[in-house]
């Protein structure tokens, strides 16, 4: 098992290699500079020049690649342009933000998609597994950014039921019960899309399973028909929900990007979406790689769990 | 069914405890501390590094600059320096300095503390030159030396005359910073800042706030409010709806089309035309905009009119030329803006033989002052199709458009939008309109509009010292520019904001500055 895992390990590193390339690449090409996004009306040919030269955006693209590089296999990230501050201090507090989101809703997504599909395949045909099919669809079919509008319209504008937006109350609070208020609305905006596909895929493993010899010869043998479900059947059907709890774990932390512009969470999303309309370089490469290295670490442990739960997988 | 009962029982005691939970969430904020939902974090509080206005409203309370804009104007009065004498050839500037005045770290403001703040800014050999990048310091180019005369006298010796000197000192770029805390923090001095103004700096929650709190000691009487908040809310609909929930006592920029949110009794708006002109360029070296008569004629097809009250809801004027209203002390008041004449148009584009030109136009998504931009070109687009032209939109992200306008539109595209907004009438013709200024020179005339007597009058401006004698030259240079019509002259923008019934006695600046000292919330 450890051979296994090193061996994961040791193959993500060309693929965070060539993340750092793509990233450089994309930070590169795309037409506008910081200097002219910092200068905004002013930025002569000249001023960019000045700024460019202070910035240390002048150098070759491929002497600045490694640069970079070098300075962020030492744990240096770099420094912010336009917040002005160490790109992994403001990176690290974002990412603990988007983490208690995308954690939260990925929680919400896997405890109810999975109850819904379990549901939904023991009652094949049945009222409840229509109501949770028209349910899903529908969860499925609503943007998720537009759920989050009208949540905030509804229970935030109207209600005045929930605060419409940021982490925590901006005078006193602070607190748990301060948290989980302004975490409701975006956490279970987030989670409706990936509950739908969950308990989706869920209810077809399960009735995958439920045709099998074993289920049968465990109803012959008296096993209750809850235990027959909740113990013989989910276990098996796990090896088939486990890959999927992974997809949606990225669909939720990518998902995050709009929900938490929608809702002002101050998350790793956000900070993209403003660093790259800033042309904050550095901030967006180190984001960039900073959340790809956590994606690919999360795609192991699916993986490590999957070969735990179905020995049929090679290690 | 057992499994069935027990999911009900489950989502029925979620939603209760997710309901008992929000109740404590919801207090009111308090009074004496007002909540300004602002559009973004700001970068840093230190005047010198900053450049956009967001960062401004919140620097305009911690920090005084030597002179500042008097109320409701963008005349310059004093504020640290109580008078100056300009020297007869108009190179050499003596001011005065206030006595008594302390830093909020305990630290005196005195000449030596003026001296430290330019040449930190300007000197690349000074000390603290690396606590920068310092972007708009060519504000301050033709400062050639600062002198500390005694305690309280400061001289300014400039290379030459300049006369939007002093309206610069009034700009945020020319606030001053204390020595003594930027000694103390260096680098991390935009984090730990110290000024002389009415507010002194409490808290930087990242992402979440920036709190300031009044300044008792405060040279011009001390401010009315405890405490202010800067809530750093970048999505225009969740700012409204921070505000409609009762989240935020004031919101800045509100968009046009969520103003009629905000007719109740418990609102107020506030509106203040500021030193903004949103235009066309219009490629003056190839194509259809060579002749004359087709600029003047895009001027008249344009319903600038319906473009300010439908599409921008009422937020902003027609503008009639190249100067902004707001520096009433330089604006023509006898310029009538284009009216909007298609029939006229059409004989002027008969006359030059220009009848179904293909034009391209450069429109941007979104970017500093432009408003509604692609609502805006596609009205603009359907008023000059009526008059015969066929207009090809290419649409751009702010960023990558300015890489396109900058550089110049020929071979490229016969218009562009473009926005501006200054602090001097100096500034804008004198960078976008004059023939040194076409873009291989490194100004943004983009259009390539030249005319010798507009490039005189406005070198002349420059070093005229007299206002009275600079009016006059700004005035005849809108005359002429309205005439040779090397943009189409579209709006002036009003900014507004909004602030509930508890918020009293607060106003904007046509600077577009926010200065919250008077401020009162119940």
């Amino acid at each position: 098992m450890t051979g296994y895992i090193l061996k994961r390990l040791l193959s993500a590193i060309p693929v965070l290699f060539g993340i750092t390339v793509i990233v450089f690449l994309i930070m590169a090409l795309i037409p506008g500079d910081p200097a002219t996004a910092i200068l905004g009306s002013y930025a002569t040919p000249e001023n960019v020049e000045k700024l460019n030269r202070d910035l240390g955006l002048d150098k070759p693209l491929v002497a600045q690649y490694f640069i970079w590089l070098g300075n962020m296999l030492q744990g240096d990230f770099g420094q912010s342009f336009a917040l002005n501050r160490p790109v992994i201090d403001e990176v690290l507090e974002r990412f603990n933000a988007t983490l208690i989101l995308a954690g939260t809703a990925f929680v919400l997504c896997s405890v109810f998609g999975i109850l819904a599909g379990v549901v939904s395949a023991a009652k094949q045909y049945g009222l409840a597994d229509k109501g949770i099919t028209f349910a899903v669809l529908l969860g499925i079919s609503i943007p998720s950014f537009f759920l989050g509008m009208m949540m905030i319209l509804i229970f935030g504008v109207n209600l005045r039921w929930l605060p419409v937006s940021g982490m925590y109350a901006i005078y006193g609070g602070g607190d748990l019960p301060d948290l989980i208020s302004h975490l409701i609305m975006p956490a279970l905006a987030l989670a409706v899309v990936a509950t739908g596909v969950v308990a989706r895929l869920s209810r077809s493993a399960m009735l995958e399973v439920l045709r099998q010899d074993f289920i049968r010869t465990a109803r012959a043998k008296g096993v209750s028909e809850r235990g027959v479900i909740w113990r013989h059947a989910l276990k098996a059907a796990m090896v088939s929900i486990i890959p999927v709890l992974g997809i949606q774990a990225g669909f939720v932390l990518s998902g995050a990007v709009y929900i938490e512009m929608v809702f002002q969470w101050p998350g790793v999303g956000r900070m993209l979406v403003d660093a790259i309309l800033k042309r904050d370089i550095l901030l967006v490469q180190g984001g960039v790689v900073f959340v790809a290295a956590c994606y690919v670490l999360f795609n192991i442990l699916v993986d490590v769990a999957q070969s735990l739960l179905d020995p049929r997988i090679k290690t | 069914m057992k499994i069935l009962e027990f999911t009900r029982r489950a989502v029925l005691a979620a939603g209760l405890a997710g309901l008992a939970l929000a109740s404590p969430a919801m207090a009111q904020t308090p009074p004496g501390v007002l909540i300004v939902g602002q559009i973004a974090e700001p970068k840093a509080l230190d005047p010198a590094a900053v450049t956009a206005v967001n960062d401004f409203r919140i620097l305009m309370n911690v920090y005084d600059g030597l002179v500042r804009y008097s109320d409701g104007t963008l005349e310059v009065e004093p504020a640290l320096a109580t008078d100056w004498e300009i020297s007869e050839d108009g190179t050499e500037y003596t001011f005065n300095l206030r006595e008594g005045v302390k830093f909020h770290d305990g630290s005196d403001f005195n000449a030596e503390a003026v001296k430290f703040n330019f040449d930190r800014m300007l000197d690349e050999s000074h000390p603290f030159h690396d606590t920068g990048p310092f972007p708009l310091a060519f504000f301050f180019s033709a400062v050639d030396s600062v002198e500390v005369v005694d305690p309280l006298t400061v001289k300014f010796t400039l290379s030459a005359p300049y006369a939007p000197f002093l309206s610069n000192l009034a700009y945020p770029t020319g606030l001053i910073v204390s020595p003594a805390a930027v000694e103390s923090h260096g680098a991390d001095f935009g984090r730990n800042p110290s000024g002389t103004g009415p507010f002194r700096f409490a808290e930087w929650r990242s992402n979440e706030a920036v709190v300031i709190e009044a300044n008792p000691d405060y040279w011009d009487g001390a401010p009315s409010l405890e405490a202010v908040v800067f809530r750093p809310i970048t999505d225009a609909n969740t700012r409204t709806a921070e505000m409609l929930a009762g989240g935020i006592d004031m919101m800045v920029e509100v968009p046009p089309v969520a103003l009629s949110e905000f007719e109740g009794e418990q609102y107020n708006v506030v509106e203040q035309a500021g030193p903004h002109v949103w235009f066309l360029i219009l490629n003056t070296k190839e194509g259809p905009f060579t002749d004359v008569r087709v600029r003047q004629a895009a001027n008249l097809a344009i319903n600038k009119t319906s473009l300010v009250n439908d599409v921008l809801e009422g937020t902003a004027e027609v503008a009639a030329g190249p100067t902004p209203p707001a520096f009433a002390w330089a604006y023509n008041e006898s310029l009538e803006p284009y009216p909007y004449n298609p029939e006229r148009a059409k004989e002027l584009i008969d006359e030059a033989g220009a009848e179904g030109a293909e034009l391209t136009f450069y429109v941007t998504e979104g970017g500093s002052g432009m408003l509604d931009p692609i609502a805006m070109g596609t009205a603009i687009q359907a008023d000059l199709e009526a008059v015969g032209f066929d207009v090809n939109i290419e649409t751009y992200e702010w960023n990558t458009f300015l890489g396109q306008v900058n550089p110049g539109l020929e071979g490229k595209a016969d218009m562009a939008e473009m926005a501006w907004m200054t602090n001097d009438p100096d500034t804008l013709p004198y960078l976008a309109l004059r023939t040194d200024a076409w873009p291989e020179q490194g100004g943004f005339n983009s259009g390539y509009y030249s005319n010798e007597k507009v490039d005189d009058l406005l070198e002349q401006a420059r070093v005229a010292t007299d206002q009275d004698k600079r009016a006059e030259l700004y005035q005849e240079m809108q005359t002429i520019v309205q005439e040779d019509a090397p943009w189409v002259f579209v709006a002036n923008w009003k900014q507004n904001a909004v602030t509930s019934d508890r918020v009293e006695n607060f106003s904007l600046q046509p600077s577009f500055f926010l200065l919250l000292k008077d401020v009162v919330k119940n």
